[in-house]
């Protein structure tokens, strides 16, 4: 279908890759207002994310990854401590950080290349420079041919590929995948979990994933960082020292991730 | 993409004619079992002959086109300001807190009941008609187009806060085509709203042309067949418009896939 995908990986190739972002995260603590009371949903998040690295973060339901992904985003800005991003503060949303969310969140009175495009709405750039760039990241998730498809006949797997084009098109200097994967069935996602693995080769933008499986964070990810509840706090960053791109069977992603899973599940749930 | 099995023959688009078709047969049957029974039963053939009749006579074609005027100019106010107002009570809270319970309180008053109220300010003619049809299709745009730009799914509006839009590109691209399918449905209720009471609105005001004049004229001189005519042709022109406003509504909605 496209032969440059089975080409030699060669990192950062394209003269137009965008420049990977370095993260810093500095004594992040976050509350929300639950019934008059405050709740510490995050609390002294100390995390510092290099340019093009990808690092995942795991953790049970309500240890607050989700809402430190909105805050890096910039979808929520009330929050102490700071955020920053190649050194500038984040205070709103940019162009800069792409997300893609659990649920694929196309508009699905836009077709698959508009609903690319769409993001590229705001950008400077020519409308020549534009087509070029849809088509080449529709190419980059194997959705050619589904141009004008729109998103209710693709399968999820296929609406969430769409969606990482669309957080991609931009050429963001980070990516968040808030549970990407979380909603498809068991071999869908093994196969995006290998796609995301090839686009990030192929793209280096640094990412910041969230998800339940520890499997897919430590199959894909430089760093693991383990997070624990009440509040929501880093108990432990592993690093997985194995080159991209990876065998699944390795012994050593094995290790790691039974680790993880002792470090997420050696405390009794309190729920 | 989606491969669907077609049979050479719409046997399906068949299926709804079998009704009608038995109804008519019995209807025929019913009409020649005596001289009541032919008054009160009109004979399909006396109804075709006068429905050539009125044709030719121009009758038909000026009654009707009488009453499709005037449903569709108190659609197009109706609708337009319905639209106009549902939206304005989205993007102004302030309009919306001084329209919102004197918009719910009217609407819980039936048409007919202002009747005497609109022929007193309007008249007993065709304005009086005009403003009931555009009364009518006014209130379900109002709430469906309230509903429909109200009911935005919180993912897009974070999708657009990702993107960067402003908030003209988020009206334009993510509020409005949102709320489409509602604007459709609210329209869809106020065409059939609005030809019902266009009929209806001739048999409470004064005479004039219109399908609901001739209607009544042929009862009062008991040709039964003429008022035969007239529910016809009251029923195929609704069943028209409601069908023509579905196809342009399934065309501007073909992103939901035909339900």
């Amino acid at each position: 279908m496209n032969t440059t995908l089975e080409a030699p990986i060669q990192i950062n190739a394209s003269p137009s890759l965008p420049a990977p972002g370095a993260l810093s995260i500095r004594s992040l603590s976050k509350e929300y207002q639950i019934d008059g009371r405050p709740l510490n949903v995050l609390s002294d998040i100390n995390l510092d994310i290099a340019p093009g690295e990808f690092v995942s973060i795991v953790g049970r339901s309500g240890c607050g990854k989700s809402t430190l992904l909105r805050l890096i985003v910039g979808l929520d800005t009330d929050y102490g401590g700071s955020i920053a991003l190649d050194g500038e503060r984040i205070k709103s949303t940019s162009l800069d950080r792409g997300i893609v969310f659990q649920e694929h969140s196309l508009l699905p009175w836009l077709t698959v290349e508009q609903n690319v495009a769409f993001a590229l709405f705001n950008h400077p750039l020519p409308e020549a420079e534009k087509k070029r760039r849809v088509a080449a990241l529709i190419d980059l998730v194997n959705l050619k041919g589904f141009e004008k498809a729109w998103p209710r006949q693709l399968s999820g797997g296929m609406a969430q590929r769409a969606a990482i084009a669309r957080a991609l098109v931009n050429e963001p200097k980070v990516l968040l995948l808030d549970e990407p994967l979380g909603a498809l069935d068991a071999l869908t996602r093994i196969y995006l979990q290998n796609e995301l693995q090839r686009i990030w080769i192929r793209h280096r933008s640094t990412m910041i994933m969230v998800t339940h499986d520890v499997e897919e964070a430590v199959y894909l990810s430089d760093r693991v960082v383990v997070m624990d509840a009440k509040p929501g706090r880093i108990k432990r960053t592993l690093k997985v020292p194995l080159p991209h791109p990876r065998d699944r069977a390795s012994h050593i992603l094995q290790d790691i991730k039974e680790e993880v899973l002792s470090d997420l599940t050696d405390k009794p749930s309190e729920e | 993409m989606a491969t669907r099995v077609e049979f050479p023959f719409k046997l399906t688009a068949l299926r709804g004619l079998v009704l009608p078709l038995a109804l008519l047969t019995w209807w025929e049957f019913e009409s020649h079992r005596d001289a009541a029974h032919t008054f009160t039963f009109v004979p399909l053939e006396s109804i075709a002959a006068s429905f050539f009749d009125t044709l030719r006579s121009g009758d038909l074609i000026s009654n009707w086109w009488a009453s499709v005027v005037r449903t569709l100019t108190g659609f197009l106010v109706g609708a337009g300001l319905g639209i106009t107002l549902g939206a304005l009570m989205i993007f102004s809270r302030w309009i919306d807190r001084l329209i919102n319970p004197i918009y719910h309180a009217i609407r819980q008053v039936p048409l007919l009941g202002w009747i005497p109220l609109i022929s007193l300010w309007f008249g007993n003619g065709e304005y009086s008609k005009l403003f009931v049809v555009a009364l009518a299709s006014f209130y379900p745009t109002v709430l469906n187009t309230y509903e429909g730009l109200r009911n935005i799914d919180e993912k897009y509006i974070s999708v657009a806060q990702v993107l960067k839009l402003t908030r003209r590109q988020f009206l334009w691209h993510v509020t409005f085509p949102n709320a489409l399918p509602g604007i459709y449905a609210g329209l869809m209720q106020a065409t059939a709203f609005a030809w019902l009471s266009s009929i209806g609105s001739e048999f409470f005001f004064n005479p004039g042309p219109g399908l609901g004049t001739m209607m009544m004229n042929g009862q009062s001189n008991f040709h039964m067949e003429i008022v035969m005519v007239t529910v016809v042709v009251i029923s195929l022109t609704g069943f028209a418009m409601n069908t023509l406003l579905f196809r342009l509504s399934r065309r501007s909605l073909r992103w939901r896939g035909t339900r």
